[in-house]
């Protein structure tokens, strides 16, 4: 037993390595991966940017052409706005919608189940299916949707098809699909533990002190998680926009998003490397927003102090 | 019953007088808040069942009457024959085939790839194991324009476009970080002291893993082919960039095709777009409990 003390450091030392060499072999299709799927191509992206290239032949160094190019692109400044436009307004609504919704759930409602498949299945429809279905509900003339305004008698607008309303219709989908955020609330708003809110009550906390210093405070982290998530997603927001506008950016250019115009230059244009320099300019947009968000976060976001 | 009972025996005295009317006021407002609270959800549910309902309605419309006005709610004739006459049209069944070709080869490879990489990340202890962790999670938030482009060169060099390999070989190698990092979170809940007394009788970490570990994460692994079937069954972006040749067109990109083509039959797009959510919609009746406990684990255990 008296040597246990000497022998202890190498069986540990041991296990270490033993423990990191498999650990290393366990991850490794995602090292793989890692380096060939993300590592290499984002570089690759990042040459490119500083080219002229086709696709065919090699590319051809340029310098930053390309970025001076999008300085004075004046469809790209459109579709940065488009782009800022969903964004600032899908995600705060969708974020507070979906928020509002979980905490009406989770106020002890009676078929709270049936409530939460509800609002849930719209976010499982396949996006060209719910972008067919939207382009058929807001058609202009024969669309439910303006069918029923003008029961009101209300001259409902030309929804896709008009430019002022095109971007809003898109927000209506988006905010269609708010299920999935939803449904991940409710589940945080019901791991809130039973006694603070009774400690709450004790301490005289009205229901509006309860949301603010308990319920909020207790749910911020998840909060955040989801706010970056759908940020970054908008951002890129594309998809619908691609199936339901043709040609894509129509009308006039109000739905020229910043993906649609990156994949007609890419793939349309085969302005590779005009497009590579997009591409860097969204990933530093999308690396400000986030350490931005992380950043202000502190002041917003509780964490828990015990260590899972 | 609580509120009716007290008001009874109250009545009697007089000094509690004001008691019973503070009571029914209370329950009063009660009742209030509970139909404030149903209503708001009524009138949110309506909103979020119309736009189904109404593609399921006209799905089963006669042309003409998708675009008869005023809106016709309940269609009569009730039209079946939307359905096979979209079916014989385009090529639906190729495409649900393809479709399903792409879900399971991807779920195997999500399958294998993920539950090994989830293992090193969450059963082994490594220096580093954490930050490389957090790198993995970094790449959830790296826009997929930013590796398009020269992925879309090598797979071309490959000459793998066209086809479905774009598409299912990244899965091999741990590309669907969501589903690795579901099971991670899954493994992280398992008592190491499973592992440890397993390996104290002599087993293999590799034993460990695949007759130990994977057959307790059954439920975890029931979400994350759950989610992967979805996640293709929806894919767009994906097949629109790499499958050019109609015939391998997945349902998504086939579906956009009747749009296209098809504009003026809205019954048939509608019957289209039913087609391709009913299979999704059941699917998820079917596994809801799966479902909702999959998006818990990875939306609140981060």
């Amino acid at each position: 037993m008296a040597s246990t003390a000497v022998h202890k450091v190498t069986p540990t030392r041991l296990i270490r390595w033993r423990q990191t060499r498999l650990g290393l072999l366990f991850i490794s299709p995602w090292v793989i991966g890692f380096c060939v799927f993300y590592l290499y191509p984002f570089f690759a992206t990042l040459y490119y940017s500083f080219t002229t290239f086709t696709g065919i032949g090699n590319p051809v160094f340029k310098g930053l052409a390309n970025y001076s190019g999008l300085l004075h692109d004046a469809t790209f400044r459109t579709a940065l706005f488009n782009t800022f436009y969903y964004t600032i307004i899908e995600v705060p609504f969708s974020t507070a919608a979906a928020l509002g919704l979980a905490l009406l759930l989770n106020m002890n409602v009676r078929g709270q189940a049936v409530y939460r498949t509800l609002f849930y299945i719209p976010s499982i429809v396949p996006v060209v299916a719910s972008s067919l279905i939207f382009v058929w509900i807001f058609q202009p003339s024969f669309g439910i949707v303006n069918s029923l305004l003008s029961d009101v008698h209300i001259n409902g607008p030309a929804w896709f098809f008009s430019i002022p309303w095109s971007k809003p219709t898109f927000i209506l989908l988006g905010l269609w699909g708010l299920g999935q955020p939803m449904v991940i609330y409710l589940a945080a708003l019901q791991g809130v533990p039973k006694e603070m809110y009774e400690v709450a009550l004790l301490e005289g906390a009205g229901p509006w002190q309860r949301l603010r210093k308990v319920t909020i405070p207790m749910i911020s982290p998840i909060i955040l998680f989801n706010v970056i998530l759908s940020l970054v997603l908008s951002i890129q927001y594309f998809t619908q926009a691609q199936v339901i506008e043709s040609p894509s950016g129509s009308p006039g250019s109000s739905t020229m998003f910043y993906v649609t115009y990156y994949y007609q230059q890419a793939f349309t244009d085969l302005h590779l490397g005009y497009a590579s320099a997009m591409a860097f300019l969204l990933f530093i947009l999308v690396l400000i927003i986030t350490v931005v968000l992380l950043k202000t976060s502190r002041r917003w976001v509780y964490y828990e102090n015990e260590q899972r | 019953m609580q509120i009716v009972s007290p008001q009874v025996t109250s009545a009697k005295g007089a000094p509690s007088q004001r008691q019973p009317a503070l009571r029914s006021r209370r329950a009063l407002r009660r009742l209030g808040a509970s139909l404030g609270k149903h209503s708001v959800l009524i009138v949110v549910s309506a909103m979020f069942a119309l736009p189904l309902v109404w593609m399921v309605g006209t799905s089963f419309k006669t042309a003409q009457q998708a675009l008869t006005l005023p809106v016709v709610w309940w269609p009569h004739p009730f039209l079946w024959s939307n359905y096979p006459d979209l079916f014989a049209a385009l090529p639906y069944f190729r495409f649900f085939w393809n479709t399903f070709l792409y879900a399971a080869i991807t779920i195997v490879g999500v399958c294998i790839s993920s539950s090994l990489t989830a293992y090193g990340f969450s059963r082994l202890r490594w220096p580093g194991r954490d930050a490389v962790f957090y790198v993995m999670l970094m790449t959830l938030i790296l826009p997929f324009v930013c590796t398009l482009i020269p992925l879309f060169v090598m797979y071309k060099r490959f000459g793998w476009i066209g086809g479905y390999l774009p598409l299912e070989v990244p899965t091999f190698f741990g590309s669907s970080v969501f589903s690795t990092f579901l099971l991670r979170q899954f493994f992280m809940t398992i008592p190491q002291s499973l592992s440890e007394a397993a390996r104290i009788d002599g087993a293999s970490e590799f034993y460990i893993y695949r007759r130990i570990i994977l057959p307790l994460a059954k439920p975890a692994m029931a979400t994350v082919i759950l989610f992967q079937f979805i996640y293709c069954w929806n894919d767009y972006l994906g097949p629109l960039v790499y499958i050019s040749n109609q015939n391998s067109y997945p349902l998504s990109l086939g579906l956009a095709l009747i749009l296209g083509d098809y504009t003026t039959n809205w019954a048939w797009v509608m019957a289209g777009a039913t087609a391709a959510t009913a299979p999704i919609v059941i699917l998820f009746f079917l596994t809801q409990r799966t479902f909702i406990q999959g998006i818990a684990l990875t939306g609140t255990k981060g």
